[in-house]
């Protein structure tokens, strides 16, 4: 079971970033595909939860470096099949026929996909219709790699919380919070794969989610959003001359981050309580 | 603020040794006491060589993309090297920090205090094999306003 939360992790990766190198009709389905493997994920973990296994998120690492969508494609399939292979290992016979069912479709429409030039490794550092300074682009550059692996590091933790969690106004919480930091993964994925530096957040340590005390990191967390308030002011500013639209989007989302912090003082109220009320 | 070029780009989209090692001979932690933010690093050493070589070597980072960078650069320098090359590494790394910002010195110093936790935790478990991890905390604020 292990080795199948593994493989289900790297596979939801991959297929996400290939999705973010993609365009068109071929990215939409690759989103469809990897919010069903990450649902497959949770369901995976669910089972080890109930089961009483232990389980981490260590994976390996996912090289994606390419300039054809076709090499993607085919080495998403090779995992399709290779996990398709694991899940004989499934202890819940119907989990995995229901895995099985939705990989062999995923696996048929990943072969009528075409394969196409990619361009988001290229490196070229430029967005459609912008033409940014030197230093705004380095500014966004380092934001992007920054910000996209913290949003992969939140849905990992708030996912591990929420498997860990039989209470329903915190499982709201945290599902929103997932669901939330999976919109500016995919937003900020899709900014590098168009500028051409696109990869593979790094893998996350045990102690991030394996949480002894959730108040502290509710506590810390609050802090980081604020900061992250100020990064994207300071990056609207730094954009606003060049191109007000990409302004914009970064206002849009450091105002998202106050619904954040609202989010997480609800929370830690609630464990507050919970603590108060024993 | 820091220029980017190709080869920083290379470092943050596919650091380099990142991850951890299977059964490894040695692990060393840096840690910044302010924010907790860590680099672990993990090592295997080759006993054939007269002196102990660095054979393989893999880090972690609890922290920032500066950090990860750096981890990148160092355990690059530091793989194949022996433990009394990998000495004057973390003396070089440590001999620079004052001359780049606050932020960048507290990550290069908390990556070569994770590779001197490492390779003093080896010479440890070479006398005591159940000795544990060693951590060295960094002396450096990443917090710029502290400095002004």
């Amino acid at each position: 079971m292990k080795t199948l939360l593994i493989k289900t992790h790297e596979l939801w990766l991959e297929t996400l970033m290939t999705g973010f190198a993609s365009q068109g009709e071929t990215r939409i389905k690759l989103y469809d595909f990897s919010e069903i493997i990450f649902r497959h994920f949770t369901w995976l973990e669910h089972h080890m939860v109930t089961q009483g296994e232990a389980y981490d998120y260590d994976r390996d690492t996912i090289p994606i470096k390419t300039e054809r969508l076709g090499v993607l494609l085919d080495d998403i399939g090779r995992r399709v099949s290779e996990l398709d292979f694991q899940l004989m290992a499934c202890t819940d016979e119907h989990l995995g026929q229901r895995i099985s069912s939705d990989l062999k479709y995923i696996s048929g429409t990943l072969a009528k996909m075409n394969d196409v030039a990619v361009t988001a490794f290229d490196g070229s550092r430029k967005l459609d219709g912008i033409t940014l300074t030197r230093e705004a682009t380095d500014a966004l550059t380092l934001f992007l790699f920054e910000e996209s692996y913290k949003e992969y590091e939140l849905i990992m933790i708030y996912n591990y919380l929420q498997a860990h969690s039989q209470d329903a106004f915190l499982n709201r919480i945290f599902q929103i919070m997932i669901d939330e930091s999976k919109f500016h993964l995919r937003s900020f994925g899709q900014m590098m794969a168009e500028m051409g530096i696109l990869g593979v957040p790094r893998t996350i340590h045990k102690s991030l989610y394996q949480i002894e005390d959730v108040q502290q990191f509710l506590k810390d967390g609050i802090e980081e959003e604020i900061a992250a308030k100020e990064m994207c002011r300071e990056l609207s500013d730094a954009v606003a001359k060049d191109s007000k639209e990409l302004a914009e989007f970064f206002d849009f989302i450091n105002f998202q981050e106050d619904y954040h912090i609202s989010l997480m003082r609800e929370a830690l109220v609630h464990y507050e309580k919970l603590a108060t009320d024993g | 603020m820091t220029e980017v070029d190709a080869d920083l780009i290379a470092h943050m989209s596919d650091p380099k040794n990142y991850g951890t090692l299977e059964s490894p001979d040695a692990i060393g932690v840096g840690e910044n006491p302010e924010n907790g933010e860590k680099v672990i690093i993990y090592l295997r050493v080759s006993r054939t060589e007269q002196e102990p070589l660095i054979e393989d070597i893999r880090f972690q980072v609890i922290g920032c993309m500066t950090t990860v960078v750096a981890g990148s650069i160092v355990t690059q320098e530091a793989k194949g090297i022996t433990l009394s090359v990998g000495e004057q590494l973390v003396a070089a790394t440590l001999g620079m920090l004052e001359n780049v910002p606050p932020e960048e010195a507290a990550c290069s110093e908390m990556v070569a205090l994770s590779l001197q936790a490492a390779m003093d935790t080896y010479r440890h478990k070479q006398k005591d094999p159940n000795f544990g991890t060693i951590t060295y905390k960094i002396t450096h604020s990443c917090s710029t306003e502290e400095k002004q």
